[in-house]
């Protein structure tokens, strides 16, 4: 059983380009190899050196395959502008790996793991390579923990029943927030940032950025719930990646709220490595900021993240610097009645509002797109298919909306999931339409394969 | 499990139950599938003249000879040299009639002039028209234009389930008309977030692109003993436009005629999308048309009607 499936997963992932597979298949080998030698009983010493060497090779990986053009070629701009031309680096223009964030991240967390003895070093190369390969979460996570994972893989799996539909419900719920709210949101989106919709004004970056956000919204937490329900289907339980974010009252806790898996693998591995929040209000904010910088790197080779990253970072260690733990919003108990309610909402229309500056970084192709529009948010120049698309933008997110209120109130994983199981199906069935309906014909990626 | 496979089940019903609506609402309701299916088999049962009868002419075209000729008008002024065959099916290009001709010629239409209608987008445009491809194509053609297209699988599936769903084909049509009742001036916004804008190439890359296919259409039309000839709808396309789609055809041997010289065409012979002609546009197209057509068509054939 786990060979057919890790056989099947090595099919999946090598269909697209059988070339990375071998890829994929040599970090695994290597690491599950070091890791047999990072046992507590051995030397320190011997096994620090092994931990360093699987770092290497699996930054090494990442920073060929996704970063070495990146960095190469913004220094050789950089030394053509101080005057020194025709340096000799060669850019080597290979095609992103699919997944290599996310399985690299897979791996550093397992070598780290079992060398400070959270998890036991897996014994079958078969275990450790379905941990690795899983197709669900391969290509775009969520990013899964070997704490979690592993002995999941290495248990014996009985057909559950409860499981298995609610891994359906998960897929329809993650279909629907795909194909009808990102793939439409994406619509507006692409004619913002496309020039489409004219020159940029304050109503053109309102459509871009909002459109962005709930298609970038939609898209990967779809993803994550078809992910997480075809998961299901099989017997496995994944992280889960993405609590209602837009109701953040803070950053500190957006970051808590979107893409989970990623922000705790930061938080483990690089923020608490650096230091976290022990030494003092300044190194913290340096370690937060360092952290929120590599987060938007991570997202891909361009300066429009590090910008992403930084924004965030800066933010977040505003937050820390000037709202000590007692009056940050997430941690205050609000006042009753409309006076806190307002208060509540007012503190998530601002969060929104800097997440969506901050992903008009993440969406223009550069910075200088970026620049130029949100410079538009002085002019207010209209035009008459505005109200189109800000009626179509309410049509398609706040559905969503109302199903991560309804989520949040009921502290469930998607829609009506304690809801008796005639009324599920029923949902099931009117998803089915809405799908048939609103999905659109064109084959439409999601925004994170890129990553 | 029972909820499972009650939700599968359900979903499979479904399927039927939507799939049976649609046809019931495509045969009863749908004036393009009428009107397409009828035109359709006049155009199967399309001959060769015999000694003394007026040329089978078949004119082909989309939204913009459907709106901008009168084929009872047409008909008439030409009734003593031409006997026209129209099929008009709206969005439809190159791929849609090069596939389309292909059927037609497998179910027996024998004509001897095939006039094509195309401006430079639907030339060039890559895509073929997704509702009810049945009516165009068999299922080989879909995967013919689909593999020509180079569609992806998801493309091609969904073609292909146009092709064989009447639901699967027309839910763009329910989608708009939902979001027409859901959002004010829907339409004046679709036109910005079509996924499928065309950007066109320049200059000679233009008339490359356009003279490879208009020689797939001659050499199809040839060896099914029929003439092409390709009449170029007036749109406010730019002079050069045109000159480059006349320029193009007649490199590989086929006229292009261009009745009404769109450049000087004042707008208010367009409707309010500025593309497609008006009431009286389609006046002055059509009259233009029934002058050149004629001629054109007996140089082609080298026949004299009269």
């Amino acid at each position: 059983m786990l060979f057919d499936s890790l056989l099947a997963s090595y099919f999946f992932y090598g269909w697209w380009d059988w070339r990375f597979l071998g890829l994929m298949v040599g970090a695994t080998t290597a690491d599950f190899f070091i890791a047999q030698n990072l046992l507590p009983g051995r030397p320190d010493s011997s096994r620090k050196k092994w931990l360093i060497l699987s770092l290497l090779i699996n930054l090494t990986i990442l920073g060929i395959f996704k970063y070495y053009d990146f960095f190469a070629g913004s220094f050789v701009g950089m030394m053509n502008q101080l005057g020194f031309h025709h340096l000799p680096l060669p850019l080597i223009r290979i095609i992103l790996p699919p997944g290599i964030s996310f399985y690299t991240f897979e791996e550093i967390a397992y070598v780290v793991d079992v060398y400070k003895g959270k998890v036991a070093p897996s014994n079958s190369f078969l275990d450790y390579g379905l941990y690795i390969s899983l197709f669900p979460h391969l290509i775009a996570g969520p990013i899964q923990r070997p704490g979690s994972l592993l002995p999941q893989i290495q248990k014996e799996r009985s057909f559950n029943a409860d499981q298995f539909f609610s891994g359906l419900m998960l897929i329809f719920s993650g279909l629907i927030r795909k194909c009808v709210v990102a793939d439409n949101c994406a619509l507006l989106a692409n004619a913002a940032f496309g020039g489409q919709l004219g020159p940029p004004s304050f109503w053109v970056v309102l459509i871009g950025v909002y459109g962005f956000a709930w298609q970038v919204y939609g898209d990967f937490s779809g993803y994550t719930d078809i992910a997480r329900g075809s998961a299901q289907l099989l017997g496995f339980d994944f992280v889960v990646n993405f609590r209602q974010p837009y109701l953040s009252q803070s950053l500190r806790e957006f970051w808590r709220r979107w893409h989970i898996s990623l922000s705790t693998w930061l938080r483990d591995y690089l923020y608490i490595p650096l230091g976290g929040s022990r030494n003092g209000q300044w190194k913290t904010c340096r370690n937060l900021f360092v952290t929120l910088v590599l987060a938007g790197l991570w997202h891909g080779a361009n300066w429009t993240y590090v910008v992403f990253g930084a924004i965030h970072g800066i933010f977040l260690s505003f937050e820390r610097f000037f709202l000590p733990a007692a009056k940050r919003p997430q941690d205050a108990v609000p006042p009753g009645g409309w006076a806190g309610a307002l208060s509540v909402w007012a503190q998530r229309v601002f969060i929104f509002n800097v997440f969506c500056v901050s992903l008009a970084f993440f969406r223009a192709p550069t910075l200088g797109a970026a620049v130029h529009l949100l410079a538009g948010l002085g002019h207010f120049a209209w035009q008459t298919q505005y109200v189109a698309a800000l009626v179509m933008l309410c049509v398609f997110s706040i559905p969503l909306f109302i199903a991560d209120l309804l989520m949040e109130a009921r502290k469930q994983e998607y829609p009506f999931a304690e809801a008796p199981y005639a009324f599920r199906t029923a949902m099931a069935v009117l998803a089915f339409v809405v799908l048939a309906l609103f999905s659109g014909s064109q084959s439409s990626t999601f925004v994170y394969f890129q990553f | 499990m029972l909820f499972a496979k009650t939700v599968v089940g359900a979903c499979a019903l479904l399927v039927v139950a939507l799939e049976l609506c649609s046809v019931y609402l495509v045969r009863r309701y749908s004036v393009t599938f009428a009107r397409v299916s009828r035109q359709y088999m006049e155009a199967v049962r399309a001959r060769p003249a015999g000694p003394g009868e007026p040329i089978s002419v078949l004119l082909v075209g989309n939204s913009l000879l459907l709106d901008g000729v009168d084929v009872a008008q047409l008909q008439e002024r030409t009734s003593k040299s031409l006997r026209i065959y129209p099929i008009f099916l709206e969005g439809t290009g190159y791929y849609d009639w090069l596939y389309g001709l292909h059927r037609l010629f497998r179910h027996g239409a024998r004509p001897q002039v095939i006039v094509v209608g195309l401006e430079t987008y639907s030339a060039l445009d890559n895509g073929v028209w997704e509702e009810t491809p049945a009516l165009l194509f068999d299922a080989r053609d879909v995967l013919g234009a689909a593999s020509d297209m180079r569609l992806d699988h998801t493309a091609t599936t969904g073609l292909m389930l146009s092709h064989w769903s009447a639901f699967w084909g027309m839910r763009s049509l329910f989608r708009r008309r939902i979001l027409r009742a859901l959002i004010p001036n829907y339409d004046d916004l679709f036109p910005f977030i079509r996924p499928d804008d065309l950007t066109l190439p320049n200059g000679q890359d233009l008339e490359a692109m356009v003279s490879a296919r208009v020689r797939n259409l001659r050499e199809l039309c040839e060896a099914h003993g029929a003439k092409l000839i390709i009449v170029i709808p007036p749109t406010p396309a730019s002079e050069n436009e045109v000159r480059q789609m006349v320029n193009a055809s007649e490199k590989v041997g086929v006229k292009a005629l261009a009745p009404i010289d769109t450049v000087k065409l004042a707008p208010n012979f367009y409707e309010a999308d500025a593309i497609h002609l008006n009431a009286a546009g389609a006046v002055r197209f059509t009259s233009a048309l029934a002058d050149d057509l004629p001629k054109t068509v007996s140089a082609a054939t080298n026949h004299i009607s009269q």
